[in-house]
């Protein structure tokens, strides 16, 4: 697999705190991978450093096999981002701001640009600076696309939109992926689009990843089990990938990582008992994990 | 299309159960109902993502596991076609997987103070509906 990003031992410090701590992360060529993580986790430090808006402290980074810092124009052409609140020129018309950007750029699609905005109901008549949150949002994600990149960045990108639009913005990103080679990076606090589109998953946690991996693999994996027995159930029970335990003499509930038959027939053996295991969603699994 | 596929598929994003195993659900019940008949080719991957808005390489997955335990056939140039014999979806753990659903139904059932005669008696009926289904 051809790593679109690679991230290697990242430590990077803003002011006093240590956002990113000897943070590693892959990137392959054609994932859709969501990036979730509190506030404040370090979400956009992480963007910011792999786009060169930031310079990391130690460690490295090759985006598109380039130094983020030291981008060179052939490199910039192939990235898109759509950072997570951003109003240039505010005296300029929506449309005059989608020529602008266009000109930076060797390669324009000007069709797929116009059936976007099109799609979007998006009036090009209008001044930047009247533009709404949701509509502001909507020009970002159309101005990142134009110049179809083969890596694509989003801060939060549906933050500000309605269902109606977070959905055409789901469906666009879709068909980008499925016309042509293209990665997807984003960052979301929304693990419901999360679950639609992106086929990995990654978990900031204090300037760490915590988990990286498939979304199939981590919901297939991470379960919540609960069982009753007539034998007493240690409180100190111990097993490997615990996340959350809740021990009551003889009814246990716990959240357990690499869940398994194995570990499932060992524990019913073990307690004498039968166990249910109960499938977790994104956002269940989001909020054991943190 | 797009609305037959999702009369066909019925996917719930934000299921604890991973999509894939979803679409392979829904592509083995409609099967075993008469949905998708034999001879018929399941709609393409690209279909399926759009119309239910789900990554592509879900659906993909999906189709490739159907393929390999012998539910569907690739046919080159054509796609997933459901073979002319009746296949038997055996699977490992299907009773029990019943039986939880049963205890399910009978939990509501007591709650609900309804007999034993009652659910039986809808539960026959429901069955005969399905099969009438299946041949027509």
């Amino acid at each position: 697999m051809v790593k679109m990003v690679d991230i290697q031992n990242v430590t990077k410090i803003l002011g006093q705190k240590t956002v990113l701590q000897d943070l590693s992360l892959n990137i392959s060529e054609g994932s859709v991978v969501g990036l979730l993580g509190k506030n404040g986790a370090g979400k956009t430090t992480l963007l910011k450093c792999l786009l060169g808006f930031l310079r990391i402290d130690q460690g490295k980074i090759l985006t598109l096999n380039e130094n983020p810092w030291e981008f060179s124009a052939k490199v910039k052409n192939k990235i898109g981002f759509v950072p997570q609140s951003y109003r240039p020129y505010p005296w300029l018309q929506a449309g005059a701001l989608i020529d602008y950007t266009a000109s930076f750029y060797a390669y324009w699609n000007k069709t797929l640009v116009n059936r976007l905005v099109k799609e979007w109901e998006l009036d090009l008549s209008n001044r930047i600076s009247v533009l709404s949150e949701g509509e502001m949002q909507k020009l970002l994600i159309i101005l990142s696309l134009g110049h179809e990149p083969e890596l694509l960045v989003f801060d939060e990108p549906v933050a500000s939109l309605d269902p109606t639009a977070r959905r055409q913005f789901l469906r666009t990103i879709l068909d980008i992926v499925s016309e042509r080679k293209c990665t997807v990076f984003f960052s979301t606090h929304i693990t419901s689009d999360l679950e639609r589109i992106a086929d990995t998953v990654a978990v900031l946690k204090s300037g760490n990843i915590d988990f990286v991996g498939g979304l199939d693999e981590l919901k297939d994996t991470v379960k919540r089990i609960r069982f009753r027995s007539h034998r007493l159930i240690p409180a100190d029970l111990s097993m490997e990938g615990v996340i959350v335990k809740q021990i009551n003499d003889h009814d246990a509930l716990l959240t357990v990582r690499d869940f398994n038959q194995e570990r499932l027939e060992m524990l019913e053996k073990a307690f004498d008992t039968k166990i249910e295991v109960e499938d977790l969603n994104l956002e269940e699994i989001f909020l054991e994990i943190n | 299309m797009d609305i037959n596929i999702k009369i066909y598929f019925q996917i719930n994003p934000n299921s604890g159960v991973p999509i894939y195993r979803q679409v392979i659900d829904q592509v083995k019940i409609g099967i075993a109902t008469g949905r998708f008949k034999p001879g018929e080719y399941l709609p393409s991957v690209r279909e399926v993502s759009s119309a239910l808005e789900i990554n592509p390489m879900t659906v993909s997955k999906a189709y490739s596991l159907l393929e390999k335990n012998k539910i569907v056939e690739f046919i080159r140039g054509q796609g997933m076609r459901v073979p002319d014999a009746p296949i038997n979806v055996k699977n490992n753990g299907n009773e029990e997987q019943m039986k939880a659903l049963l205890r399910e139904v009978v939990n509501c059932a007591q709650q609900w103070s309804l007999t034993q005669e009652t659910v039986l008696k809808d539960l026959k009926q429901i069955w005969e509906v399905n099969s009438h289904g299946q041949d027509g």
